[in-house]
C-alpha cells in the first residue's frame, strides 16, 4: 500500500511541478525571491567604487577619525571648519521665516572609511549622519536584518501564498481539479503529493535565492577574506540560513495549503496571518509560540538590527522572550506543520467539485 | 450473469442542496447493470446525480453505494468507476496521450502497462493521430472523445457518462453507442445522461426521468409507459386495407378511448387503456373480417412520448 501511495504522490508531483515552477501567474514569486539578490549585487558593485571615491577624497581633504568623532551636535560651522579643515563638500543656503533669515545646509567629511554628513540649521550642527562602508561584520547584520524582516516575513510568506494557495484553489478556478478527484487515490495522498510539489518548488526557489544573496553579498570582498569567513563561522551561518529558508517553506506552505482549501479569496486570511506574524514581538511568550516567525527567528544565526526608527512606546511593548533552542524550534515548526496538514486532510476528504460557485 | 446487491448502484433517499438551491431531492434508485439513461431538461439534476454517484459532491442526506462501495472512498471507487464529466478543462500542457497515461499512473500500474492501455483506449476512441498533440488544441468533439477515453482507460465495471454523445460526428456517435452496448452486454453499468431522446430510446435498457431535482419515473421505458396508461392511453398505429372498418370495430371496445383515421389514408391511430386486449381483438378482426394488416406499431411507447407526458414541454432536444 505504501508503495502505491508513493507512486501516486510522485505522479501528482510530476504533474504539479510544471505548474508550480513555470506558471505565468507565479512570475511575481520569482521577483519576490530574487529581488534581494539584485540589490546585493548592485551593492557589491557599488561598495568598492564608493570606497575608492572616499579614499581619494580623504587624500585630498585629510581628516582623522578621532577628529571626526570629536564633533558634537550644537557646534557652529566655523568651529567645525576650524577643527577639521575645509569639508570636501559644503552647501549653505538661507530662507526667510517671519522677519528673520535662517541658514541651513550641510558639511561633508570623510576619513576614507566613514562618510560623515553634518546637517546645519540656524548656524548650528543639528544632526550628524555617519555612513560606513561595508565590512564583513556589517554585511552579516545587514543580511540578518533583510532576511528576517523582508525575506522571511514578506518574500517567503507571500511566495508560499502564491504557490500553495493555488494548489487546490487555482485548479478550482481553472475547473480542472476534477481530474485528480476521478483517480483511485485517497484524498490524503493527493494532498500530500500537492504539498510536496509546492514544497519542492518553494524550497528550490527560495533556498537558491538565499544562496545567491550570500554569493552576491560576499562578492565585493577579497577571496582570502571570504575563505577565512567560510572556514570560521560563515559556512555554518549559510547552512543555517538555508535551513531556516526551507523550514519557512515547510511551515508557511502548510498554512496556505489549508487556506486554499478553506477560502475562495485567500487575501483576507493571508493578511490576518501576516498581521499575527508581524505583532509577534509584542505578544506574550505563550502566544508567540503559536506562530512560525518565532521559531524561524530563533533559528536565525545572527540577530537582526533593531529598528532605530521604532517609537519608544512600541519598544516598551516588545515582550522579551528567550529564543527557542534549535531542537525545540525545529520540533515546533514540524509539529505545527503536521497539525495543520492533519486539518488539511480532513478538509480534502470533504472537498467537492462545485465550479459554478467558485 | 447472476445479480447480487453488489451488482447494483443504489441511492437511498438522497438529497443534495446547494445552500437554498435544490440539486436533487429524495432520490431512491436501485440501478441494475445495463445502459441507464438519465433524461430531463437543463437543471433537472442529472449532473448532480452523476456527481453524487462518483463522490464529486457529497449528499446532504441519504446513502449511496456503487457496487457496494461508498463514493466517499475514491481509492476504491475509481478502480471500478470511470466518469466522463462535462467539465471541459484539462490539466495544462498535456497531450492526449499524457492525459490518459497520467490518469492511469494513479492506479499504480507499471509505466509499460499504462502506455499500452493509453494507446489502446486512444485507438478505441479514434484519436491515435492526435494522441501527441496538446489537448488544449483539440476540437470539441476530440475533447469529448479524450474524456471518454479517460473513463474507459482502466476498463471499469461502471461507466458514468455525462452527455457523452455531444459534439461527436455521426460515425463516431454510432461507434460509441455500439461500445456502450458491448459494455452493457458484458454485464457492466453504463449510466448516460442525454438530451437527445431518440438516442436514449435507441440505447437504453432503463431510463430515469428527472425534473426539478426529482426522479419522476424510472425503469424500462415500456413499463414506465404502461404505468401511466390510465391518464395517458397507449397509442397504436395500424396500417391496413380497411381503416374505417377497423376504427368502427375498435371503438366498440370499452378500453378504446379514441380511434382516429389518419389523413394520408390506410392508417388508423387507436388510443387504448389496455394494449394487450386491443392486440388480441385485432387478431380476431383480422381473422373474422379478412382484414389485411400491413403494420402495427406502438406510437407513443418511447422515451420521447413518456418524457412529454411526464415532464411536459420543457426544453429538450428530440
Amino acid at each position: 500500500m505504501t508503495g502505491l501511495w508513493l507512486t501516486q504522490i510522485l505522479a501528482v508531483m510530476r504533474l504539479e511541478m510544471k505548474k508550480t515552477f513555470f506558471a505565468k501567474r507565479g512570475v511575481w514569486v520569482y521577483l519576490l525571491a530574487f529581488a534581494p539578490v539584485v540589490l546585493y549585487l548592485v551593492h557589491s558593485i557599488n561598495n568598492p567604487l564608493e570606497r575608492q571615491r572616499l579614499e581619494k577624497i580623504a587624500t585630498d581633504h585629510r581628516v582623522s577619525t578621532q577628529a571626526l568623532n570629536s564633533i558634537k551636535e550644537g557646534a557652529t560651522p566655523d568651529e567645525v571648519i576650524e577643527q577639521l579643515g575645509e569639508p570636501y563638500k559644503k552647501h549653505i543656503d538661507s530662507h526667510r521665516r517671519g522677519d528673520r533669515d535662517y541658514e541651513y545646509g550641510s558639511l561633508r567629511y570623510t576619513d576614507g572609511e566613514v562618510d560623515v554628513t553634518m546637517r546645519l540649521y540656524d548656524g548650528r550642527v543639528v544632526r550628524i549622519h555617519r555612513r560606513r562602508l561595508d565590512n564583513l561584520q556589517r554585511s552579516q547584520t545587514m543580511f540578518a536584518t533583510s532576511f528576517q524582516f523582508y525575506f522571511l516575513r514578506l518574500a517567503i510568506f507571500f511566495g508560499c501564498v502564491g504557490v500553495f494557495v493555488n494548489l487546490f484553489r487555482g485548479e478550482m478556478l481553472d475547473k480542472s481539479l476534477h481530474f485528480y478527484l476521478l483517480t483511485p487515490m485517497r484524498r490524503e495522498v493527493l494532498l500530500t503529493g500537492k504539498y510536496f510539489a509546492g514544497l519542492l518548488a518553494t524550497v528550490v526557489i527560495f533556498t537558491s535565492s538565499t544562496a545567491l544573496q550570500w554569493f552576491a553579498m560576499l562578492w565585493q570582498f577579497d577571496r582570502s577574506v571570504i575563505a577565512d569567513f567560510l572556514a570560521s563561522t560563515g559556512g555554518a551561518q549559510i547552512w543555517a540560513y538555508l535551513g531556516v529558508t526551507a523550514l519557512a517553506c515547510v511551515g508557511y506552505g502548510s498554512i496556505f495549503l489549508v487556506i486554499g482549501l478553506l477560502f475562495k479569496n485567500p487575501i483576507v486570511p493571508a493578511a490576518i496571518i501576516l498581521l499575527w506574524e508581524s505583532i509577534n514581538p509584542f505578544l506574550p511568550a505563550a502566544l508567540k509560540k503559536i506562530s512560525m516567525i518565532f521559531y524561524l527567528q530563533s533559528l536565525s544565526p545572527v540577530n537582526a538590527a533593531r529598528d532605530g526608527n521604532m517609537p519608544p512606546l512600541f519598544s516598551l511593548l516588545i515582550s522579551p522572550t528567550d529564543p527557542a533552542t534549535p531542537a525545540y524550534a525545529i520540533t515546533g515548526i514540524l509539529l505545527l506543520t503536521l497539525g495543520i496538514l492533519v486539518i488539511a486532510s480532513f478538509l480534502a476528504r470533504r472537498l467537492e467539485i462545485n465550479y459554478s460557485t467558485d | 450473469m447472476k445479480k447480487t446487491p453488489d451488482d447494483r448502484i443504489t441511492l437511498d433517499n438522497v438529497s443534495r442542496f446547494y445552500g437554498e438551491v435544490l440539486g436533487v431531492n429524495r432520490v431512491t434508485l436501485s440501478l441494475e447493470p445495463g445502459i441507464t439513461s438519465l433524461v430531463g431538461p437543463n437543471g433537472a439534476g442529472k449532473t448532480t446525480l452523476m456527481n453524487l454517484i462518483t463522490g464529486l459532491v457529497h449528499p446532504s442526506r441519504g446513502n449511496i453505494s456503487v457496487l457496494g462501495i461508498k463514493p466517499s472512498q475514491p481509492h476504491r471507487l475509481f478502480g471500478t468507476v470511470g466518469y466522463a464529466t462535462q467539465f471541459d478543462a484539462f490539466p495544462k500542457g498535456l497531450s492526449g496521450f499524457q492525459f490518459i497515461y497520467s490518469y492511469l499512473k494513479f492506479s499504480g500500474m507499471a509505466s509499460a502497462k499504462c502506455k499500452r492501455l493509453a494507446c489502446s483506449v486512444i485507438e478505441q476512441v479514434g484519436l491515435e493521430d492526435a494522441a501527441h498533440r496538446k489537448v488544449a488544441g483539440y476540437s470539441k468533439g476530440m475533447r469529448q472523445r479524450i474524456r471518454l477515453a479517460q473513463a474507459l482507460a482502466h476498463d471499469p465495471r461502471v461507466l458514468v457518462l455525462d452527455e457523452p454523445l455531444n459534439g461527436l460526428d455521426p460515425l463516431v456517435r454510432a461507434e460509441t453507442i455500439a461500445l456502450f452496448r458491448r459494455y452493457a452486454d458484458e454485464g457492466r453499468h453504463v449510466i448516460v445522461s442525454s438530451h437527445v431522446l431518440h438516442e436514449v430510446d435507441m440505447i437504453s435498457d432503463q431510463v430515469v426521468l428527472m425534473s426539478g431535482g426529482y426522479v419522476v419515473a424510472e425503469g424500462q421505458i415500456q413499463n414506465v409507459r404502461s404505468e401511466i396508461k390510465q391518464e395517458r392511453p397507449m397509442q397504436v398505429l395500424i396500417r391496413c386495407n380497411q381503416p374505417g372498418l377497423l376504427a368502427s370495430k375498435a371503438f366498440e371496445q370499452d378500453h378504446v378511448v379514441e380511434a382516429q383515421l389518419l389523413p394520408e389514408g390506410g392508417a388508423v391511430l387507436i388510443k387504448t387503456r389496455d394494449a394487450d386486449r386491443f392486440y388480441r381483438s385485432l387478431n380476431h378482426l383480422a381473422l373474422v373480417k379478412g382484414m389485411q394488416i400491413d403494420g402495427v406499431a406502438p406510437a407513443d411507447d418511447n422515451v420521447n412520448s413518456v418524457y412529454e407526458y411526464l415532464i411536459g414541454g420543457e426544453e429538450v432536444s428530440r
